[in-house]
């Protein structure tokens, strides 16, 4: 692009120094201190932290509530993406910056809401108990279900949004010929709208899973000390326990994860289109 | 076998926009049937309503005795090539032509495929992917992956209006030789009256959501019924007749150079063996064109000229 390649260089160089200098650098640190003890370099700190019948908990709820978060928003961000697509251009628009919203409201904002409406006096309990099918008011806030209904609505534009696009380039008659071809609802969506937008699924999937496995503000507040995720198990650490060397292996833990669920999922996309 | 494919009083609508108002058409068997038309003549609409697209507001779909009306496309057998081609791009050629039949679960796959991909001439791009492949070879494999499930119906979106002329000619004559060859009942939507001319067996003329006109090209092509038809058929100067209704002349009858009238030369062009002339005059603007061994008028010349009565058309309606 540049006559001479040192200009391309020296344009990008202030901003390779300011993410060198201010950001790799202070995470190597933090991170490094997870492999250092006494005695030397080692691992010990992540057999340690796995030991905990507590950690292990932690990691494995953290690992299914952003699998089903992001498998749950896939099922449901498919049927939107679909109608939305379908819609005539003007309304179009318009339902997709409904859609789009909620990501302009702060989260900390929209997890209020949900304690509201998920509490012993709220909405959901009201109307349970109201058409009689508890008797008294249900625990739902402080459970699973509560961090696992805050990061669906969360992250859901997310994997809409990737969806949508990915559908605006599928041939635009792609659906209508296969339908003529014989092909049920079930048929089209397995054979022809699932291939061609693997590319989005991969994109949304690895956006909201990355997203509900690093989220703070979600569960902590609609999860609090009793459903601790790795992050808020991270924050913890530092706060209540001064223990720099669990937090930095959950930081490399994160990292790890969301590292390995983009190369899983893009896996899975390229291995069955070479079919 | 009269009504093979039988379309009655259906209204079809967008949201609140009427498409199609009440139309009745019958298709018979073996068929070669355009479907013509302005763009929002509601032409695209009805075969989208033939193939189960689109659900009538009222009115029914009859496809071989069956009523359709409400039956899925998955399960009318009628057979749709796209303007688009609309082919699967993560799908090989074979798979292509093969998407149907294997949802059938048909016996003997391989060779039904390969049959017919020879039908269109295309064997040996079986292996290649569409994207690989020219406009006009995507609407060849288009046509045999339709072609294959052996349709009753075989529905055509602007078969020719994506290829360049030489291709034209050549689908032309393929969907021809394919239709004489299967007896397959086809009907196809195009905006281009030289397209159904050539084509069609019996030509259905659209204009705002009705029927205008059917018959067949020759028909069609001299006895226009109404301003509209004739407008299509290249009849350039229309005018009211004396005893109501109106008169149309092809701008080949235009008389230059001696008559009764008089006009002012607007425009000239040069089309090979005959010239273009526009002209304004007391009726309004008049085409005409006459063979290039006449007299040439210039821009801005008077010229006299005539509408020989015995060389117009009648139509019964002017508009």
């Amino acid at each position: 692009m540049f006559e001479n390649r040192a200009i391309g260089l020296a344009l990008v160089l202030p901003a390779a120094i300011f993410a060198a200098a201010l950001f790799l650098l202070p995470v190597g640190i933090l991170l490094s201190e997870a492999f250092q003890t006494e005695s030397g370099w080692s691992v010990s700190a992540y057999g340690e932290f796995f030991a905990s019948p507590r950690n292990q908990t932690v990691f494995f709820r953290t690992l299914k509530l952003a699998s089903l978060v992001a498998g749950v928003s896939a099922v449901i961000g498919y049927a939107a993406a679909f109608a939305i697509v379908n819609l005539p251009a003007s309304s179009r628009g318009r339902m997709f910056g409904l859609v789009t919203l909620p990501l302009m409201i702060s989260p900390v904002a929209r997890t209020y809401a949900w304690l509201v409406i998920l509490g012993r006096t709220g909405f959901v309990n009201k109307i349970l108990v109201d058409l009689g099918i508890t008797e008294t008011p249900i625990r739902i806030l402080f459970t699973e279900t509560a961090v696992f209904i805050g990061l669906l609505q969360l992250f859901l534009p997310l994997m809409i949004i990737s969806l949508v696009s990915a559908m605006e380039n599928m041939p635009r008659d792609a659906v209508p010929a296969a339908r003529i071809l014989g092909a049920n609802w079930l048929q089209v969506f397995v054979r022809v709208i699932l291939p061609l937008t693997r590319e989005g699924l991969v994109i949304g999937g690895t956006l909201v899973f990355t997203g509900s496995m690093t989220a703070y503000i979600t569960p902590a507040i609609l999860g609090g000390s009793k459903v601790l995720m790795l992050e808020t198990l991270l924050y913890q650490r530092v706060t209540v326990a001064n223990d720099f060397v669990s937090a930095s292996v959950i930081a490399m833990i994160l990292i790890v994860m969301s590292f390995s669920a983009n190369l899983l999922l893009k896996r899975l996309a390229t291995a069955r289109k070479s079919r | 076998m009269s009504d093979y494919v039988s379309l009655k009083d259906l209204t079809l609508a967008y949201d609140k926009t009427v498409a199609v108002d009440r139309l009745n058409l019958d298709i018979h068997k073996g068929e070669l049937i355009a479907l013509l038309g302005p763009s929002g003549c509601g032409k695209t609409t009805t075969m989208r309503a033939i193939a189960g697209l689109l659900t009538p507001r009222s009115g029914t779909v009859h496809i071989d005795g069956r009523d359709v009306t409400r039956m899925p496309p998955s399960r009318r057998e009628v057979g749709l090539v796209f303007q688009s081609y609309a082919l699967f791009p993560h799908l090989s050629v074979f798979e292509n032509v093969a998407f149907g039949l294997r949802l059938r679960r048909e016996p003997d796959l391989k060779t039904k495929v390969m049959d017919g991909l020879a039908t269109v001439g295309l064997t040996e791009f079986a292996d290649r992917q569409p994207a690989d492949l020219s406009g006009g070879q995507q609407q060849r494999v288009s046509l045999a992956r339709s072609l294959v499930m052996h349709p009753k119906v075989l529905l055509l979106d602007e078969p020719l209006s994506n290829l360049d002329a030489r291709l034209r000619l050549e689908m032309r004559t393929e969907l021809q030789r394919v239709q004489r060859e299967t007896g397959i009942t086809m009907v196809f939507v195009t905006h281009d009256q030289a397209e159904a001319l050539a084509l069609a067996d019996r030509i259905v003329l659209m204009r705002n959501g009705a029927i205008e006109q059917i018959g067949s090209a020759e028909e069609i092509y001299n006895a226009p019924v109404s301003g509209f038809a004739a407008d299509f058929m290249g009849f350039e100067t229309i005018l009211p007749g004396e005893t109501g209704g109106g008169l149309a002349w092809r701008p080949g009858a235009v008389v230059l150079g001696h008559g009764p009238h008089q006009g002012e030369i607007r425009g000239a062009s040069f089309a090979g063996e005959r010239r273009e002339y526009v002209l304004e005059s007391a009726f309004g603007t008049i085409k005409a064109d006459v063979p290039v061994s006449e007299t040439r008028f210039e821009i801005g010349q008077q010229v006299a000229f005539d509408l020989p009565r015995e060389s117009a058309v009648e139509l019964a309606r002017i508009d």
